[in-house]
């Protein structure tokens, strides 16, 4: 893929965003810092003699259940940093591809560790020699830490498999963050066994300093990014909501108003986690994109009243206040690669769509808006982009219609009789970035037309709020 | 992930592998090269099996030497030498032997889940000065590397308390356990 950037950019014409190379480089870092933690660990164990002491088939069980624990262990300590909101991550993936990485590394990380604790029980009880169930017995009464490892074991497993139930049958956000917390738990109580059990972390080595940083790094990060740099950042900006518009039936903007927002250094097509701190409501927090470019002392966001908490928002009264975590995001013109941008939304995925064609950077005439819709009164901000797009010389379709039944299409029906794909939409969209904004499974559909178009994973930008 | 990433983490992370494979060898060779002195006299006490058989070596120097220090250092203060021992020994006389104690004496095998650990003691002269490690906990290379580490500490500890009763090494909770218990099976035998 690299070879092909380089071919383009003989032959395109000059990048508008040098900052993309940058970008893949951090990415390119942070990823292979992850990969080599991994190693680093196995290489700790390595070193302190693991592999060259194996001796009988035992010893090798032994050896590979304390390999998938220190694995396991380091995959969970990666999890927690990806959803750490650090800002590095945030700037080289957005919290989307983040959280997403976080949530396909679960899995793994949680068979590594069952994989530890049963293989070193068979290990242990080869040597014993005693049967499975008695050797678990036998560690959990005598080894020192053993019953708060196994209590993080069975933590973990709980924290996982009710994070699949409950994704899957969309629980309260409330009750799954309730459940997930317990992973810092599991993680905190597994410590002290690593420490006593063990002789590889033994006191005074170095790699139990190497371990300890690791715990202390992740911690550090997990307490300044999501507790104290949002504490800080709410008290400092002071938002207050000075008006909630109308936008159309449950569709509201709702206008904050603070100060020293610039030092935020939010972007257009951000989003917040946002607060309102009146009695319904202060005990939630939801994301919401920016609707409108952040100025040095205003910001804008519109909802719909979908969920719980969005639902009572149109009524929020003037001059509550307001508390953030964020800016989050790579759904902005810091991702950008290519000279046109092509933005397209449908339902209330117009609000950060409204927000980039505020200030994204195009020249009159290379940048088009498309809006999807069932019907052409179901949109929400129309006049405003209508007026930003005459503004600024982009182009603005409303794609009304409803889509044939059993079709996997972004489109309407009558357009997918058509032949009528993105690439027929959109003039020249090989030299386009696109900016999806929608439902799940409607993005997963524009997307994939991107792609079949032959548009490359860097210049398809989509982020989506739904945990 | 892009290629030259993947590419850059397998070649970082293989030679993160093998600094870790190449140090641990090193580490391996320079440990067995220090726990082949001490399997040493692991053996040679071994044929003298009988328990509690007091070696004749080095009893008679040692008895002037180190009998002037521990007096002294117990009742530094108290001028009258009988009396002080007193409340140590039930009788002043007669047990005299049998509290400075002289020799080398056998603990009993206690079994851990990860094989059998025994010690000697030697004593001289109510001092413990040397405690040897005749079998340890050897089932699997893990418990041997374990055995190895703890019992250095183990011997520096009881000499140090001149007791069995120390701590246990972390990480070696059962090679601990079956040291202490052997050797305070052969304190009890020497009457110390």
């Amino acid at each position: 893929m690299s070879l092909d950037t380089r071919a383009r950019q003989h032959n395109a014409p000059p990048r508008i965003h040098p900052n993309y190379p940058r970008r893949m480089r951090l990415a390119d870092s942070l990823q292979i810092l992850a990969v080599v933690s991994v190693a680093l660990v196995v290489a700790v164990f390595l070193a302190d003699g693991g592999a060259a002491r194996i001796s009988t088939p035992a010893d090798a069980i032994t050896a590979l259940g304390i390999v998938t624990g220190l694995v396991g262990t380091d995959l969970l300590l990666v999890m927690m940093l990806l959803a750490a909101r650090l800002p590095a991550i945030d700037r080289a993936f957005g919290h989307d591809s983040a959280m997403a990485l976080h949530q396909s590394l679960g899995k793994p990380a949680l068979y590594l560790i069952l994989a530890h604790a049963v293989l070193l029980t068979i290990g242990y009880a080869l040597v014993q020699p005693a049967g499975f169930f008695d050797e678990v017995w036998i560690m959990f009464s005598s080894l020192p830490d053993m019953p708060l490892a196994f209590l993080g074991v069975g933590l973990l497993i709980a924290v996982v498999i009710t994070s699949l139930v409950i994704v899957r049958h969309k629980f309260r956000y409330e009750v799954w963050h309730l459940v997930h917390l317990l992973s810092y738990v599991a993680v905190l109580v597994a410590i002290p066994h690593q420490l006593s059990v063990g002789t590889l972390f033994r006191e005074g080595s170095l790699q139990r300093y190497y371990w300890l940083a690791l715990y202390a790094g992740v911690a550090g990060s997990i307490i300044l990014f999501r507790f104290i740099v949002p504490i800080v950042r709410s008290l400092r900006a002071r938002l207050t909501v000075v008006g909630v518009d109308q936008e159309a039936r449950g569709v509201v903007s709702i206008r904050l108003s603070g100060r020293q927002l610039r030092s935020l250094k939010a972007k257009s097509g951000q989003f917040f986690i946002w607060r309102f701190w009146t009695p319904g409501l202060w005990w939630q927090a939801h994301p919401f994109s920016l609707s409108a470019a952040p100025t040095h002392n205003s910001l804008r966001i519109t909802v719909r009243g979908l969920g719980d908490a969005s639902s009572a928002l149109p009524r929020v009264p003037v001059g509550t206040r307001v508390s953030f975590e964020g800016p989050y995001g790579l759904f902005t013109d810091f991702a950008r690669t290519s000279p046109r941008i092509v933005l397209i939304a449908a339902g209330i995925g117009v609000a950060p769509i409204r927000s980039l064609l505020e200030t994204a950077t195009f020249a009159p005439g290379q940048a088009t808006v498309l809006l999807r819709s069932s019907t052409v009164d179901d949109t929400y901000l129309v006049d405003e982009l209508a007026a930003l797009c005459r503004a600024r010389g982009a182009e603005l379709r409303i794609i009304a219609g409803k889509r044939a039944p059993g079709t996997s299409s972004w489109l309407p029906g009558d357009a997918v009789q058509a032949r009528i794909t993105l690439a027929t939409l959109v003039p020249k969209l090989r030299e386009a970035d696109v900016y999806i904004c929608g439902p799940r499974k409607w993005t997963d559909e524009v997307v994939r037309d991107a792609r079949s178009a032959g548009l490359p994973t860097r210049q398809i930008h989509f982020e989506r709020f739904d945990w | 992930m892009r290629a030259r990433a993947v590419s850059l983490a397998t070649l970082a992370s293989l030679s993160v592998l093998a600094v870790g494979w190449q140090v641990g060898a090193q580490a391996n060779a320079s440990m067995q090269a220090l726990s082949a002195p001490q399997a040493a006299p692991a053996t040679i006490p071994a044929p003298s099996a009988g328990p509690a058989t007091p070696t004749p070596t080095a009893s008679a120097p040692a008895v002037s030497g180190p009998a002037t220090v521990s007096a002294g250092s117990t009742a530094p203060a108290v001028a009258p030498a009988p009396a002080a021992p007193a409340p140590v020994a039930p009788a002043p006389a007669a047990p005299a032997p049998a509290a400075r104690p002289t020799g080398t004496f056998t603990g009993s095998t206690v079994q851990t889940r990860f094989g059998p650990v025994q010690v000697s003691v030697t004593i001289a002269n109510g001092t413990i000065t040397e405690v040897t490690a005749l079998q340890l906990t050897n089932d699997g290379g893990r418990s041997v590397a374990i055995s190895a580490q703890a019992a250095p500490i183990l011997r520096s500890e009881v000499l140090s308390a001149q007791s069995a009763k120390v701590s246990n090494v972390s990480g070696a909770t059962y090679t601990s356990k079956g040291y202490t218990t052997s050797l305070q099976a052969a304190l009890d035998t020497a009457g110390f």
